[in-house]
């Protein structure tokens, strides 16, 4: 007589009964996978956005990322074009991108606004940043018979606010590195938009040698570093920032604050989710073997008359949960597979979060580590429940439970 | 020859509120080994508790108790039990089989506690199962037996680990003239092929007239 197949049999007693109580462990594991694998993809999508903002790694002058410059460029670094020389050998490096941060104002001649502005490589900061930097009107090229002009990209909601479009001549006023204002005539050749509103107000894109012209300086403010993977940022980082001390270096999870709190307020929110089915899980499991406790009462009083001990009328109804709880979690498993493999072809989108202008794509990432954690979870869960259910009765008189009715 | 029991001075009461019920009075009881013997009595004389005791499923509050030679009065419930799987049988009024078990798992069951080789309690259950002329119904569920035929292998499971004492509690008090008889006949016979001493609880005169000594308990006290 094999153990498990007279748990299973038990289990198969009351059919309608313990069907429902498995639907409701197939339901709680499915919620909790889909819910979780929801939470990592956001995880990797913010950390995909953020390696492709940042880089993976940045690098500027000692004290730029501790300290407030009282001056433009106080911080910046000089000798970049070593450097950017220097880290293109190491094969994990696939771009080094310059950026100087400047901010002033801009004008159309009736309306000045403030600008954060970027100076950088525009073309190829397009090509790294892919979704997250969309060019909504226009390109990044210069337009026809005005190539003599300084190009600048604009936010969509800065180019709305000062009714530019392509074309559009405007004004960049900055403080240079000494302390004065500096303008320069720029002409807008493209609208972008990062999906950050905020940002997306303010926003001004230029190449280096214009935001270096603003700022009446030969410096950039940082390099930022493009790995072939984002899963690859620690092991460079590391390497990186120990074989140069001149300079000092930022791994992106440093400098992406939106992340780490997107990160825990869902580790909250899934956590407490999971608590709760959780819950639901192991009450609905307990109810479920205590009532079965309770019809088998005269047979746990047989059992133990037979020489059993309380421990082994525990472990039968601990191996009934278990199994409750190993074809609820297969049967959760599938489905939410399922949702995994058919989100895709769903096209269902998420509203913009708070703060952002677009949307994102509902899909569920599937992670074998996270199904297999799930999965005993739930097994273990409804193990717990069951020895919750059945420990006391185990103890029970004998006498008493061979006269229960 | 050592007794299979010796009970001396065996007392016993319930509570039942406040009060203190009392359910044996001083009890002395010696049952030789292999014999076959019946408690007789009223209903709410003691057969059941009296039974109860000595099938180590409930306590005593004072007295003496050797099984086979062992005192068995002072252990905790966990020896009890270790002692129940290894040397006490039990035959219920109502078989008490468990539904979800065929024949053959309710007889093996005993023997499972008892850690035994898959292949010896495999030859145990077969040889038993002969016995009680239950051998070609070994797959079927206690529901698809008649009552004399669930009993019989209420019997067999009883008798499968060769234990010292059977404890039967009004055996055929749900089975009709024929099969009571049967079964009578059939405790008997296995009981004294096993080495087996019954003690058996019953108002049944069909029981008591096989016995070899029949006791009548009245009010808690042994005559």
């Amino acid at each position: 007589m094999n153990a498990w197949l007279l748990a299973w049999r038990n289990v198969l007693r009351n059919r309608r009964r313990s069907l429902v109580t498995i639907l409701i462990a197939t339901v709680g594991c499915a919620a909790v996978l889909i819910a979780s694998g929801f939470a990592l993809y956001t995880y990797a999508a913010l950390r995909d956005g953020a390696a492709k903002e940042f880089g993976n790694v940045t690098v500027g002058a000692p004290g730029y990322f501790d300290r407030d410059e009282e001056t433009p460029m106080q911080f910046g670094m000089a000798d970049y074009r070593a450097l950017t020389a220097r880290l293109m050998r190491d094969k994990r490096v696939r771009r080094v991108l310059p950026r100087v941060a400047l901010s002033g104002l801009i004008s159309n001649g009736d309306k000045s606004v403030i600008f954060m502005g970027l100076g950088a490589d525009v073309a190829a900061e397009a090509e790294v940043r892919g979704p997250f930097l969309e060019i909504k009107e226009g390109s990044t090229r210069p337009i026809a018979g005005h190539e003599d002009l300084p190009r600048v990209l604009l936010g969509t909601d800065l180019a709305k606010s000062l009714d530019a479009h392509s074309g559009t001549g405007l004004t960049l006023l900055g403080t240079t590195t000494s302390g004065g204002i500096n303008a320069i005539d720029v002409m807008v050749v493209g609208i972008v938009s990062t999906g950050w509103r905020d940002i997306d107000k303010r926003l001004v894109y230029t190449d280096v040698p214009t935001a270096q012209r603003l700022l009446m300086s030969d410096r950039i403010s940082t390099l930022s570093i493009y790995l072939g993977s984002v899963d690859a940022t620690p092991a460079a980082f590391a390497q990186l920032s120990a074989a140069d001390p001149a300079h000092s270096y930022k791994p992106w999870w440093e400098q992406s604050f939106y992340y780490h709190s997107v990160r825990a307020i869902y580790n909250r929110i899934f956590g407490l989710l999971g608590l709760i089915i959780a819950t639901l899980v192991f009450f609905s499991v307990a109810n479920t073997l205590s009532m079965a406790v309770v019809e088998r009462t005269r047979e746990i009083g047989t059992l133990r008359a037979l020489g059993a001990l309380p421990q082994e009328i525990v472990a039968q109804f601990v191996r009934e949960g278990a199994l409750i709880g190993v074809v609820g979690a297969a049967a959760g498993t599938l489905l939410a597979l399922f949702v995994v493999l058919a989100l895709p072809h769903a096209g269902f989108e998420m509203p913009p979060p708070p703060g952002r202008s677009v949307g994102y794509p509902l899909l569920v990432n599937f992670s074998l580590p996270l199904y297999l954690a799930v999965d005993a979870g739930i097994v273990a869960l409804c193990a717990v429940a069951a020895w919750f259910a059945s420990r006391k009765a185990s103890r029970r008189s004998i006498v008493e439970a061979l006269a229960h009715v | 020859m050592t007794a299979a029991i010796a009970l001396r001075g065996i007392v016993k009461h319930y509570r039942m509120g406040d009060e203190d019920v009392p359910a044996l009075k001083g009890i002395d009881l010696d049952v030789p080994a292999g014999a076959f013997v019946a408690v007789r009595g009223p209903s709410g004389s003691g057969k059941s508790t009296l039974l109860n005791v000595c099938g180590l499923i409930d306590s005593f509050d004072a007295g003496s108790y050797l099984l086979a030679g062992e005192d068995v009065g002072g252990l905790d419930e966990t020896a009890r039990t270790l002692i129940r799987r290894q040397k006490i049988g039990f035959v219920f009024q109502s078989y008490n089989l468990v539904p979800v078990m065929s024949v053959r798992d309710n007889v093996e069951y005993p023997l499972l506690l008892g850690q035994m080789a898959p292949a010896e309690r495999r030859a145990r259950v077969d040889e038993i199962l002969g016995q009680v002329g239950l051998a070609g119904l070994a797959g079927r569920r206690p529901d698809q037996l008649s009552g004399g035929q669930r009993q019989r292998v209420a019997i067999a499971r009883a008798l499968v680990k060769s234990p010292t004492l059977v404890i039967a509690d009004e055996p055929t008090a749900n089975l009709d003239t024929a099969t009571a008889q049967q079964v009578v006949d059939l405790m008997k016979a296995l009981g004294a092929r096993h080495g087996a001493t019954f003690l058996i609880a019953t108002h049944d005169e069909r029981m008591t007239e096989h016995c070899d000594e029949v006791r009548a308990l009245t009010d808690g006290v042994l005559a």
